[in-house]
């Protein structure tokens, strides 16, 4: 399978993982399932095929982030019945400083200037 | 944009007659753009799917990467086949179709008590039993509004996501 047919199934993946955090409590605005793909697809992709990652190797690490993911958005939802667009932004937020974080500290990534 | 209810409002029956009766009969083979179309949207469609899935399953296990390749491989076949028939009917259909998502969701976690995980022989079974049942619901339900011509059938069902084969591919799916 390449990449570009991979990222599919992985993203599928994940989005089993956001819902599982979710859980049965809220739904999710269809507007941020459409922008949550847009986004990871881009940076799943690049990851596969830049940094030639592996999903079977990343996939416990990458669903777990998921799941974070997921408790974010229900913590932005706090008393709404669904997880708008707005907070999967902002989850996505939380989440991507915090990998980013990770990855500084681990070497994988550049540091980034303070004023970024 | 709240375009549903609320997934836990699992209660409603799989069957919504007014909605249903406004399918249609199956559109003509789509063009090409359309179908292009289609394949875009049917990835949003999916991930919905299993969005509502994880959520039903929550934290009670998790699922093996072969079983998602089946799950996904399977149902956007039959939901692009559905698309290419009647368009995009996912705004009407939501809410039925996410509810009998939270089954297969559930029927995925009892065949694979005692494992590890959903692995792909759970989910394949659990997609049977899905299936079955809104086929058995679709024909319950066409036959109480008077309606058994067989050409009909598949568009008077809301389960038709998950039933609806495209001619050319009958018995693939």
């Amino acid at each position: 399978m390449t990449p570009a047919q991979e990222v599919d199934y992985v993203l599928n993946d994940c989005f089993f993982a956001v819902g599982q955090a979710v859980g049965t409590h809220k739904s999710l605005d269809f507007d941020a399932i459409q922008w949550w793909r847009a986004r990871y697809r881009a940076f799943f992709l690049h990851a596969m095929t830049v940094t030639g990652n592996s999903w079977l190797r990343d996939r416990h690490r990458v669903t777990a982030v998921g799941r974070f993911l997921g408790q974010r958005a229900l913590h932005y939802a706090a008393d709404r019945p669904s997880i708008d667009l707005r907070c999967a932004a902002l989850a996505s937020d939380d989440v991507e400083t915090g990998c980013r974080m990770n990855a500084e500290r681990e070497g994988v990534a550049p540091e980034r200037l303070s004023a970024e | 944009m709240h375009t549903h209810e609320p997934h836990h409002a699992i209660h409603s029956p799989l069957t919504d007659p007014p909605q249903a009766v406004s399918v249609g009969a199956p559109r003509n083979t789509p063009h090409a753009d359309d179908v292009r179309e289609l394949e875009r949207q049917v990835e949003y469609i999916v991930d919905d799917c299993f969005f509502t899935v994880g959520q039903v399953v929550g934290m009670r296990t998790t699922v093996d990467y072969d079983a998602v390749i089946w799950w996904r491989d399977h149902y956007r076949a039959k939901f692009l086949a559905a698309m290419q028939a009647f368009g995009n009917r996912w705004t009407q259909d939501r809410s039925n179709v996410t509810s009998v998502a939270i089954m297969l969701a559930e029927r995925a976690v009892r065949y694979s008590d005692g494992k590890p995980s959903i692995d792909c022989e759970a989910a394949r079974k659990a997609a049977a039993d899905v299936e079955r049942y809104c086929e058995l619901h679709a024909r319950r339900a066409a036959r109480a509004m008077g309606l058994s011509a067989p050409d009909d059938a598949p568009a008077r069902i809301a389960g038709y996501w998950c039933n609806y084969e495209y001619p050319d591919t009958q018995g693939g799916g």
